[in-house]
């Protein structure tokens, strides 16, 4: 840590740059509190203290996670005066290292979304060109990331939304194994993808924040024991011999020409040093697409069915109490939320549930099972992150299923649960690194190799 | 009960109706082949072992858990917290 500059100085300028900013990465800014711990850590240096890892190290939380006593709005009109009442166990660890929360993040409401547009908040505007969408849903903390706004900020990823806007904004973002990071206090889209996802400049920052959120929490009990990365475990390639991608990734019409041929000049790169490369078979785009999407939608709806303005919320008063709960909902969610809510009612009533749900259900299995017959092959597949660059402000909210299907190469290892990294390098919005489950370290590993070749 | 519930009724949502850029959706879904058809030999595992569950004890919130829960509560009056009327059907 530089010691020329105190923390409340540090903090203060990323306070002022979040406040001038007009790309509306913020929802709210924690000026009161953030100043309040950089002022104990300045103690705690002049007092000669040992400090944490991540001591003042100011960090950015998507607005859809608990921290006590801050707005949590998940960027909709039914939260949009809710405060937190406890704190999210990854929020907790890395308050416990020492890092200074500076700003809940603007991020499409509830994670519903591709681009950061849909939110109460305006629009999320890249941090490269401000007349394209920032990416989402976590479009307010790659952005801020980006633009040196906040030092790391934490992201959720149920269907691409850390690695997404991590490309299109040419940050690193990482959507760790499932279960690695506890998801409590992380409010629920899709439970069964939901991961908590850092989202930084460097392979090193990705690697600390992380190691300081995962391990295991009674509170979520899909989380599993994870060991430390060490910094010396990833700092070669050794133990890597083979990288895969799926052909049909490649080869079809949605991709852009660009994006097509700069995957091809990075694999073509990697094989010059030496590495095996594979060409595999894959799930047809328009099956992972809609596998993920009736998934998640499905989850979203037994989810967001807590959200009535009942103990907490926007309540609308009607005539009764299912009245109340029915204004509430139609008046206060946005019409991607609906959508997702509807979408997931029809699949899980009677008449639909075994077309669609079960069916749905049995394709993510027998993708499950295809992912691990490809890593007995391959070491580390690897990927675009979108098939072309990021849209214009307004062009997804006009054809959602266009947008849908944007998220095509993310969404398949969010159904496999496996770890994947976007680096900011081969393609124009990076590519993706995914490694078997509980690999992480060979991402960080492979991404660190990358950093030197392409 | 033989009641039809629609996707309003099933939402909670006032004249929601089933969209076609989510309709395009299932219905690739409908007409996929699974190569699997058995859903239920899968290797998801988020299952929890039965010595593993989390203790069954009642957790005391602390004060200030308590006062946020009682502020983010809609409505009050007189010192009570207000809920909507319920009728029963």
């Amino acid at each position: 840590m530089n010691k020329d500059i105190s923390c409340v100085k540090l903090i203060q300028e990323k306070l002022d740059l979040l406040r001038a900013n007009t790309n509306n990465t913020v929802n709210s800014l924690l000026d009161t509190l953030a100043l309040q711990l950089a002022r104990k850590v300045d103690a705690k240096i002049a007092n000669g203290e040992t400090i944490g890892i991540l001591e003042g190290i100011p960090f950015g939380i998507k607005d859809v996670y608990m921290l006590q006593g801050t707005y949590t709005t998940a960027s909709s009109n039914l939260l949009k005066n809710y405060k937190s009442a406890y704190t999210a166990t990854a929020i907790q660890k890395l308050l416990d290292a020492g890092a200074i929360p500076i700003v809940k993040e603007n991020c499409d409401s509830f994670g519903h979304g591709s681009s950061s547009e849909n939110t109460i908040f305006g629009a999320v505007k890249n941090a490269s060109n401000p007349d394209l969408v920032g990416g989402g849903s976590s479009g307010g903390s790659a952005v801020n990331v980006a633009k040196d706004y906040t030092v790391f900020s934490i992201g959720g990823d149920t269907g691409g939304s850390v690695r997404q806007p991590a490309g299109y904004n040419h940050v690193y973002g990482l959507k760790p194994t499932y279960g690695r990071i506890s998801r409590y206090g992380l409010m629920a889209y899709a439970s069964s993808t939901d991961c908590v996802g850092p989202i930084a400049k460097s392979v090193e920052d990705i690697r600390m924040v992380l190691n300081v959120m995962s391990g295991k929490d009674v509170k979520d009990q899909t989380t599993y024991t994870s060991t430390e990365i060490k910094e010396e475990s990833i700092s070669n390639s050794k133990g890597i011999k083979t990288i895969g991608y799926f052909k049909n990734f490649i080869e079809n019409d949605a991709i852009d020409p660009k994006v097509k041929a700069d995957f091809l000049t990075a694999i073509e790169k990697i094989k010059a040093k030496g590495f095996e490369i594979k060409a595999l078979d894959f799930f047809k785009s328009d099956i992972l697409v809609s596998t993920y999407y009736t998934l998640a939608m499905a989850e979203t709806a037994s989810n967001l069915s807590r959200l009535d303005g009942s103990n907490y919320g926007n309540r609308i008063e009607d005539k009764n109490l299912k009245e109340s709960y029915a204004i509430t909902r139609s008046e206060n969610f946005s019409e991607e939320t609906k959508r997702r809510i509807v979408g997931g009612n029809q699949v899980l009533s009677q008449g639909f549930s075994d077309e669609i749900y079960l069916k749905g259900l049995a394709l993510r299995d027998a993708i499950s099972e295809n992912f691990e017959n490809d890593f007995n092959e391959v070491d580390i597949i690897l990927s675009p992150v979108t098939p072309s660059a990021p849209p214009k402000i307004g062009d997804s909210l006009k054809d959602p299923h266009a947008m849908y299907l944007s998220d095509v190469y993310t969404v398949g290892f969010s159904l496999g649960q496996l770890p994947t990294l976007t680096v900011p390098q081969g393609t124009d919005t990076g590519l993706q690194i995914t490694a078997a489950k509980n690999n992480d370290e060979l991402v960080l590993k492979f991404a660190n190799f990358l950093k030197d070749t392409i | 009960m033989s009641k039809i519930m629609t996707v309003d009724v099933l939402s909670s949502i006032k004249g929601a109706q089933p969209s076609e850029a989510v309709n395009k959706l299932f219905d690739v879904i409908k007409n996929a082949q699974p190569t699997n058809n058995n859903s239920f030999n899968n290797n998801r595992n988020n299952y929890v072992s039965l010595n593993d569950l989390r203790d069954d004890v009642v957790i005391e919130s602390s004060a200030l858990e308590k006062q946020i829960i009682i502020e983010n509560f809609p409505k009050e009056k007189n010192g009570y917290l207000v809920v909507s009327k319920i009728i029963e059907e």
